[in-house]
């Protein structure tokens, strides 16, 4: 863009209007510029100045004249179409064009920043050893890597390299509002960047960060909040009263009504209200609605707080140097409480107060709950919860997140090769301890966690049942679009793999199911500088989420051919009829336990306070006025009708592969 | 096996689990609204008694069964 002088007749207009400058030979301006809409401003050191005509939106229906007025404007450049009025200090800054910046103390660049990338925070361990630079490109597999990954020294060390090297990008002593941002009602903000189409209104104090945002996925600051040495990304709010110190918001995340967060990783989908966070690594869809709920030093995804759920990371020793996991998908009841360090296996609820370092990591979808002051675990009970199911269903349609780029991975298959090779491990450590667990014992403790002996078969029996619907279901899949004339040939041509990526261990890399040997040689990549920069980084470990059918199928196929104990590909007619008959039994029998769990909602125990000046009968007509009838509930029918397709399937399979046979 | 007999054995393991007297177990009673079986009870309960009858109940319909009387016809189904 081309910039001349103000003309003398300019700048003779501009001082009637009340404007003053240091340097008017300082201030140059586009060629269609006019003085008209500027008033009432001071100016100092260097500016330029784009077209101040029209009007911009500065909320909907509410029409703004482009200009400036009222304000001090310090060493800027100022675009085509911005309204900027009431702005005590503004210096240091771009501002695009299509920006509204009204009623603002202070909008100020004072050295040169990053932007709070680059900025490191201590999360999962609040005495240090994790940290983690934060930066606008962070994604949830990249944190969980170089926070956890610490064993790895020269990937750690490289990996920093390249965070290190983008935060430098951003460098700069002059700061960006982009295009379309809008800024009003706000105390000050001090060495942040505003991104596109970004809302900050009423907030108190914002102090080196980015307000990350785009068109699809507008960021939002809003009133009250006070935020430090943040990065907040798009499609989130951050409002009423939050406060944020060396905090990352990632995508789609919703916090307020006084949250408190220091130290602090939240990624995609995450809500957070009302309690407190401290070195807290919280994975995509971590939520947390309660006053008193604190979350400290830990792990989780997947995860809904319990109000007053609370965490102790020190032992009055060395520190506040204990972490916890919690794998995907657990919850706390109210005022659950956990002596860190622990483990908490994927979909396992935690109830009661638990003094005891135990690790569950090995008993996925269980029970931990507390008996006469001790911690036990009831493995597998979680399978055949309602909420378990709810849970797996609804995640996937409360992804909020409408930026284009999405950064963090995000699987949710429930079951997996992960969460199925943890059922498979499971079943057999039952099964030894079982064996080797005398009768006389009421309880056996594993990894400092009692497990009933009773429940050792029990549980054993539960996990089975999932992993027979786990593979059925792969199998059935993978049957389907079959003609009515295929031969047994060509349905086990349907379950060929073309390698072995994918066979032997599983991870979890904080949303992304992989291969543990696909992060093997990410890493090595990392280290033999094959991956260069956070881009190709990305782009890696995004081959890997797009692969990730194809890795799931060759483990599937690997884990029922040791059932069969033939290759897939060579399975016969009676092993195939066999799988299916299992699944439509554990699934049909899984769905059953669930529908049942979901009963208890509306049984005569739920009904209590319902009818509250009336008999039985006005009980009953308020309840269900209120909670609907339960063979009429959306769940209920939708899992029926799933039981009469999973019938409906695999009658038709059993039926077509026994003409064959 | 006597009905009474697994009736009695029904009672001496519900007493165990949910940790009452035997002689506060009525034929009729049920487990959840007049015993105060929790879910993780109830899990406890069919665990119960499949050791103590030595056998291996479905487990979806064990869950359905809501009372003592009840759970003796439901494990006599498998003597």
């Amino acid at each position: 863009m081309a910039y001349r002088s103000l003309k003398q007749e300019e700048i003779g207009i501009l001082v009637s209007q009340g404007c003053f400058a240091d340097q008017w030979s300082d201030i140059s301006v586009t060629d269609d510029f006019s003085s008209n809409t500027i008033r009432n401003t001071r100016f100092e050191g260097k500016i330029k100045l784009g077209i101040s005509s029209g009007t911009v939106e500065a909320a909907k229906g509410i029409l703004k004249k482009c200009g400036i007025f009222n304000s001090h404007i310090q060493h800027c450049e100022i675009s085509d179409r911005v309204h900027i009025s009431e702005v005590k200090n503004l210096s240091n800054y771009i501002v695009e064009e299509n920006v509204v910046i009204e009623n603002v103390g202070s909008l100020v660049v004072t050295e040169e920043s990053t932007f709070g990338n680059g900025i490191e925070i201590e999360v999962l361990n609040e005495g240090g050893g994790r940290e983690l630079p934060i930066f606008n490109k962070l994604s949830s597999q990249v944190a969980y890597l170089m926070v956890l990954y610490r064993h790895d020294k020269d990937f750690t060390h490289k990996l920093l390299d390249m965070i290190r090297d983008y935060a430098e990008t951003k460098r700069s002593g002059m700061g960006r509002i982009e295009s379309g941002a809008r800024i009003n009602d706000t105390l000050i903000i001090r060495n942040v960047n505003v991104g596109p189409y970004a809302k900050i209104s009423g907030a108190c104090l914002l102090e080196v960060g980015s307000v990350n945002s785009c068109k699809e996925a507008p960021a939002i600051i809003g009133e009250g909040v006070i935020a430090k040495k943040f990065i907040v990304l798009s499609g989130s709010s951050v409002d009423s009263g939050a406060m944020i110190d060396r905090t990352f918001v990632g995508q789609g995340v919703k916090m307020g009504k006084q949250y408190s967060a220091e130290n602090t990783l939240f990624f995609a989908n995450c809500e957070a209200f009302h309690g407190e966070a401290c070195s807290l690594f919280a994975g995509p869809y971590t939520v947390t609605h309660h006053k008193s709920t604190l979350m400290i030093a830990s792990l989780f995804s997947f995860f809904n707080g319990g109000s007053g759920t609370n965490q102790s990371n020190h032992m009055y020793k060395l520190g506040p140097v204990h972490q916890g996991i919690l794998e995907r998908g657990s919850k706390t009841g109210s005022f659950a409480y956990l002596l860190l360090p622990c483990i908490v296996g994927a979909y396992t609820v935690v109830m009661g107060k638990h003094y005891s370092n135990f690790d569950t990591a090995d008993f996925p979808f269980s029970y931990i709950t507390e008996e006469k002051g001790k911690s036990e675990l009831t493995p597998a009970m979680n399978i055949f919860t309602v909420g378990t199911r709810r849970d797996s269903e609804k995640w996937p349609t409360r992804d909020k997140r409408k930026d284009p780029d999405k950064l963090d991975l995000i699987h949710f298959d429930l079951f997996n090769p992960y969460i199925v090779g943890k059922i498979v491990n499971g079943i057999n450590i039952l099964n030894e301890l079982a064996e080797k667990t005398p009768r006389t014992q009421d309880y056996v403790n594993y990894r400092n966690i009692n497990i009933h002996r009773l429940l050792l078969k029990t549980s054993r029996k539960y996990y089975e049942m999932a992993l027979k619907v786990y593979i059925g279901q792969e199998i059935t899949r993978r049957m389907d679009g079959i003609t009515s004339n295929a031969s047994m040939v060509e349905i086990r041509k349907n379950f060929k793999t073309a390698d072995k990526e994918g066979t032997g261990k599983w991870v979890d890399i904080c949303g992304l199911f992989a291969p543990a040997s696909k992060i093997d040689e990410l890493i090595n990549d990392v280290k033999s500088c094959t991956i260069k920069s956070i881009a190709e980084l990305n782009e890696k470990l995004t081959g890997i989420y797009n692969n990730y059918e194809k890795y799931a199928w060759v483990w599937c196929a690997d884990l029922i051919g040791r059932q069969i104990g033939s290759e897939l590909d060579k399975i016969t007619v009676e092993s195939l009829i066999q799988i299916i008959s299992d699944w439509k039994t554990n699934a049909v029998k899984l769905n059953n336990m669930i529908l049942k769990d979901g009963e208890k909602e509306f049984d005569a125990g739920s009904k209590l306070g319902f009818g509250i000046d009336g008999d039985t009968h006005t009980r009953d007509m308020d309840f269900q006025a209120v909670r609907g009838v339960y063979e009429e509930n959306r769940f209920v029918l939708g899992l029926k009708k799933e039981t009469g397709a999973i019938e409906e399937k695999a009658d038709r399979y059993i039926a077509f592969l026994e003409k064959l046979g | 096996m006597q009905i009474e007999e697994v009736k009695t054995r029904v009672k001496k393991v519900t007493a165990e689990v949910l940790e009452m007297n035997v002689s506060e177990i009525a034929d009729n009673a049920n487990f959840v609204t007049d015993l105060g079986a929790t879910s993780l009870q109830s899990i406890r309960l069919v665990a119960g008694f499949e050791e103590e009858f030595n056998i291996e109940m479905d487990e979806d319909k064990s869950l359905q069964v809501q009372t003592v009387s009840e759970a003796v016809t439901f494990i006599n189904t498998y003597l």
